[in-house]
């Protein structure tokens, strides 16, 4: 296209051509248009010594080789199926997850030319990279941002794939390498969470890390920790920590985890987890008639480009938008109130107000990762790999999103309902408006409250058996909302009746209103619900110790917690059993 | 390829683009930078005006040279280290006047900040090297925009301190600071704590009364710690504008019983009394509420090497010609003033303490409770002999036996406490004189 607009060549072209001649030793031209100079690069040595394979013809074979000749594309196929590129099938979670993880090397990397671990530093340091470091504020953000995106883009993934059950054989275990990552990703983003030595980090951080002080026999708080001779000074948290509070020695050890060892383990796992969605092919959903596979190059990797694309973008504009906090340095004898945990761990410190440390802190999110991992071994519900399967696995999938649920709404709770003294604020009122102590508790004698247990687990898990039909769920919804309201209105009315009459519950339950009445109720709905009518009428056949019991100890344990939510809340009961001589209480 | 992936691909790659060029503007267009370029067009005008003035052509050659090389000046962020006392204090970035390294002579011929150079002649005697800029002004140091530096932004406690407040910087470090003449304010600051008796209950390193919280370094008290249990919803203030500084402004041009509320009623169990602290706010004009805050914003905790301390001996004490003058002098001393008023007028409040003109069945109970009130000495020293106003004063008078006006009310903040060990001697016995020479006189029996 442009040789034929060329002026003819001068003969001073001719004299560098004659010159790149003699450099290159052979018969040089000069290009006359777009395609020679192409041609000229790419048949160059240099350009042949970098990039393998030779001139780019666009055919199959090439768009093949694309991928299995360059080493940053070849974990990919070189085909696909073209439902594995449908965006409403995989969310582009995994992929985009594994982009931000690569934003935050490299923003990380960045940030460590100028950040020291020291006390004394670290928060000097901060200040630089906001006010004197050029792009200091861009990479801080971007870093601050990335990883709370990464945390959201990480949970959306594992959602996903369990909605698509592509976690069943023979991808089972790396769901469970999944599971870990996830872990993983969170403890990432919590050792970051102190670097900048700010009250934020410290506080957020001791709250986390108290928490491993609870850990049932090696924390000095927990459970039978008396037995071994667990003191505060050399207890887990003191590992974890280094010293009996987060100081200096904390600051390099959360360091070192965040920049160094947890990313080169992360990055292991990252390996093997490609690997085997690779080996274990990318979509296990039925083929349908005349489903032909398609090229990866460049149906795949352009999808994969856009996503990496507008995810930067997004957080190029949360970067540019909002500065990545800092509060006053670090200072261990100003406590702020309330102080809180980074937000994905807010769930948990909710749940405080309900249970002992060790169970919120410690025994919960331990059973929620091990419940996670064995997910892919309980649920054999071969139908519904690879596609969304609302009416084949209507239990699997709502105990999963119930649990889910419950999560977000408990951090929820947690950052936007809490204030000081952990009172419950609506996000719309004042701070400064004191709020009256939460009422005395009281616990229920371990003579009454341990039988209750044994027999919520009992009939929890014998009741959905017993009955052998199925059971009409256009009586029995109903019937149960009825029984709810009921059962909420006559505690209602039995304490109305009874609380001027009885010392004990005027002493213990002084107060049980409207709201009480709607938390019994809702409670009660969802106990039954998920605790009976599920489990009735879609496990009640499974085998008992493969599916049927492990299934329904998860269910049981995750009500539970609501049920203790509820026994708090509109009762004041602390403990339902209790042995205060060894820190075990329930 | 469907098309909005191509759409989609265009869209991506032109907001990477776009908002890559953004990150880079905004990076580039900090604000630092045009104060700094500024002054440099400020110079090469001065430079300008002195060249068209200029005859001798080897002055005007050198000016010319002078000139371009303001023109051409590179804008950098410019910082002061200072070891000694821990300090990297940038304001130089924008007040580029006050850079020693590139304006020795650390004069302009500006006017206007942050062009000018360091008013009066305080930076002879503190070489800005040796001290920097915040350890006197406060702001933070490290930041580069004009809020950010000047503080006055949420999560920097220290902004900066302007007229008055600036003369506690010269109090942090000069023991004898009555006698600078910049200082004024700081001195009658202190000079109107000893009259209102503060030291009465808020001692000052140690010495003083123990009923407030001790104030050595309440300029550096944690914000946070400060505004836990502090209403601000009946002042115009919010959390943002809260400093240290508008703290203590806030106790003595506000009343404190609005500041810190308590729950007088007990809606929230065993009731609380509000803030103890007296309504000086009814006596205190606006110029002696700074003055006195002035003179508490130099209790900072910053400890200093021992060179940049200016020692100076203790004040002897003053003597009087007659016992009553010196009881006088002891009573303000001591704080008495805090609870039974400058020279004994009136007693302050005591929140549900009895007091005149309360009336159990009234509508607003906290209203009555605030009637209370401590006892005026002017009419009731007289009904004690000289052996029990000395048995008074040593033993003093603690809460559980102050009468309450409400029973059932929260116990009242304030009490006398047992002087014996502070006031003895000679000092006590003329404190008595003093309290019985201006008491009423009651009926001889």
């Amino acid at each position: 296209m442009a040789g034929s607009t060329q002026t003819p060549e001068t003969p001073k072209t001719n004299g560098l051509e004659a010159l790149l001649a003699k450099i290159t030793g052979n018969g040089f031209k000069l290009p006359s248009n777009a395609d020679e100079a192409k041609k000229l690069v790419t048949n160059s040595q240099v350009w042949r010594s970098v990039f393998r394979g030779g001139v780019w013809k666009n055919t199959p074979r090439d768009r093949a080789a694309h991928i299995i000749g360059n080493v940053w594309l070849h974990l990919h196929p070189v085909r696909v199926r073209p439902r594995a590129l449908k965006i409403t099938y995989s969310w582009g979670m995994g992929g985009i997850s594994f982009w931000l993880f690569l934003l935050l090397t490299i923003s990380g990397i960045l940030l460590m030319f100028y950040y020291r671990p020291s006390p004394d530093m670290a928060y000097r340091d901060m200040k630089d990279l906001e006010f004197a470091v050029s792009y200091g504020w861009f990479w801080r953000n971007m870093h601050r941002w990335g990883a709370h995106a990464m945390v959201i883009t990480v949970i959306l993934h594992m959602i996903r794939v369990f909605l698509t059950g592509a976690y069943k054989s023979p991808r089972e275990f790396n769901w469970v390498i999944g599971v870990v990552l996830l872990s993983l990703t969170l403890f990432l983003s919590f050792t970051g969470y102190l670097l900048p030595w700010d009250q934020l980090a410290l506080w957020a951080v001791t709250v986390g890390t108290n928490m491993a002080g609870a850990t049932p026999f090696l924390g000095n708080e927990g459970p039978f920790s008396a037995l071994l001779n667990i003191r505060i000074n050399n207890d887990v948290r003191f590992g974890l920590l280094g010293g009996t509070t987060v100081g200096e020695a904390t600051l390099i050890r959360f360091y070192v985890l965040h920049c160094v060892f947890v990313p080169v383990i992360a990055g292991a796992l990252l390996m093997l987890h490609f690997w085997r969605i690779r080996k274990d092919s990318f979509s296990a959903a039925p083929y349908s008639p005349n489903e032909e596979k398609v090229e990866v190059w460049p149906n795949l990797i352009a999808r994969e480009y856009v996503a990496a694309a507008l995810t930067t973008v997004a957080i190029l504009v949360w970067t540019l938008l909002i500065n990545a906090p800092l509060e006053e340095a670090a200072n261990p004898t100003v406590t702020p109130n309330p102080s809180k945990a980074p937000w994905y761990f807010l769930g948990l410190q909710e749940l405080l107000v309900y249970f002992d440390p060790w169970i919120a802190g410690v025994l919960l999110p331990n059973l929620i990762i091990v419940g996670l991992c064995a997910i892919p071994y309980i649920d054999r519900n071969p139908k519904g790999v690879g596609y969304y399967a609302w009416k084949e696995r209507p239990f699997a999938n709502t105990m999963f999103l119930f649990g889910v649920a419950m999560w977000f709404i408990l951090i929820y709770i947690g950052y936007a309902c809490r204030g000081p003294a952990w009172a419950w604020y609506w996000p719309w009122e004042n701070w400064n408006v004191h709020k009256a102590p939460p009422p005395a508790t009281w616990n229920i004698p371990n003579l009454v409250g341990g039988p209750m247990m044994a027999l919520y687990f009992a009939l929890g898990i014998g009741l959905p058996r017993l009955i052998k039909k199925e059971l009409d769920w256009r009586v029995a919804i109903p019937t149960t909302a009825l029984l709810s309201i009921t059962a909420g209105l006559s505690l209602k009315i039995f304490h109305t009746l009874l609380v001027n009459k009885m010392d004990f519950i005027a002493q213990n339950i002084p107060h049980f209103g409207l709201g009480g009445f709607v938390l019994v109720s809702v409670f009660l709905f969802i106990t039954i619900f998920f605790g009976f009518l599920m489990p009735q009428r879609y496990i009640r056949e499974a085998p008992f110790f493969a599916i049927y019991g492990p299934t329904m100890t998860l269910a049981l344990l995750t009500i539970g917690v609501i049920l203790k939510m509820g026994a708090r809340l509109g009762f004041n009961i602390k403990y339902v059993f209790s042995i205060p001589q060894v820190n075990f209480n329930i | 390829m469907p098309p909005i992936i191509k759409k989609l691909f265009i869209w991506g790659n032109l907001g990477l683009v776009l908002f890559l060029i953004a990150s880079v503007a905004r990076d580039e267009s900090r604000e630092w930078k045009k104060y700094q370029k500024k002054f440099f067009e400020l110079e090469a005008q001065e430079l300008q005006t002195k060249l068209a003035s200029s005859a001798d052509e080897e002055e005007k050659h050198s000016l010319e040279k002078q000139i371009r090389a303001k023109k051409k000046a590179g804008l950098e962020v410019r910082q002061m280290i200072v070891g000694d006392l821990n300090r990297i204090d940038r304001c130089i970035t924008c007040h580029v006047g006050m850079d020693p390294l590139s304006n020795p002579a650390l004069e302009t011929p500006f006017k206007e900040n942050p062009y000018r150079g360091h008013p009066g002649d305080f930076l002879k005697t503190h070489a800005p090297n040796k001290y920097g800029c915040t350890v006197c002004h406060q702001g933070q140091g490290l930041a580069t925009t004009v809020k950010d530096a000047h503080g006055f932004v949420k999560h920097w406690e220290e902004p900066l301190l302007k007229p008055p407040f600036i003369q506690a910087s010269c109090a942090k470090c000069h023991a004898n600071f009555e006698n600078i003449p910049y200082a004024q304010t700081a001195k009658l600051g202190k000079e109107l704590f000893t009259k209102n008796g503060c030291y009465g209950c808020h001692a000052i390193k140690g010495w003083g009364g123990i009923i407030s919280e001790d104030l050595g370094e309440i300029a550096s008290k944690p914000l946070s710690r400060a505004l836990a249990g502090l209403d601000l919803s009946k002042t115009k203030l919010s959390e943002d504008q809260m400093n240290i500084q508008t703290y203590i402004m806030l106790h003595l041009t506000k009343d404190p019983m609005e500041l810190v509320p308590g729950d007088p009623l007990g809606h929230m169990g065993d009731p609380i009394s509000p803030s103890g602290m007296p309504p000086f706010y009814l006596e205190l004009k606006e110029d002696e509420a700074k003055a006195i805050a002035t003179y508490l914003m130099s209790m900072a905790s910053e400890k200093m090497p021992h060179d940049y301390y200016v020692y100076a001996p203790p004040k002897p004490e003053p003597s009087f010609d007659s016992p009553a003058e010196r009881g006088k002098y002891v009573y303000q001393k001591y704080g008495c003033a805090a609870c039974h008023g400058v020279e004994a007028k009136d007693g302050h409040r005591n929140f549900n303490a009895q007091g005149p003109g309360q009336d159990p069945n009234a509508e607003d109970q906290i209203a009555q409770m605030a009637k209370g009130k401590e006892p005026n000495l002017r009419e009731t020293a007289g009904t004690f002999t000289r052996e029990e106003l000395r048995v008074k004063i040593q033993n003093g008078v603690p809460s559980t036996d102050i009468v309450k006006f409400k029973a059932d009310g929260p116990t009242p903040p304030l009490y006398m406490p047992a002087w014996k060990d502070k006031i003895k001697g000679q000092e006590l016995e003329d404190l008595i004189t003093y309290l019985l020479s201006i008491a009423k006189k009651g009926e001889e029996w």
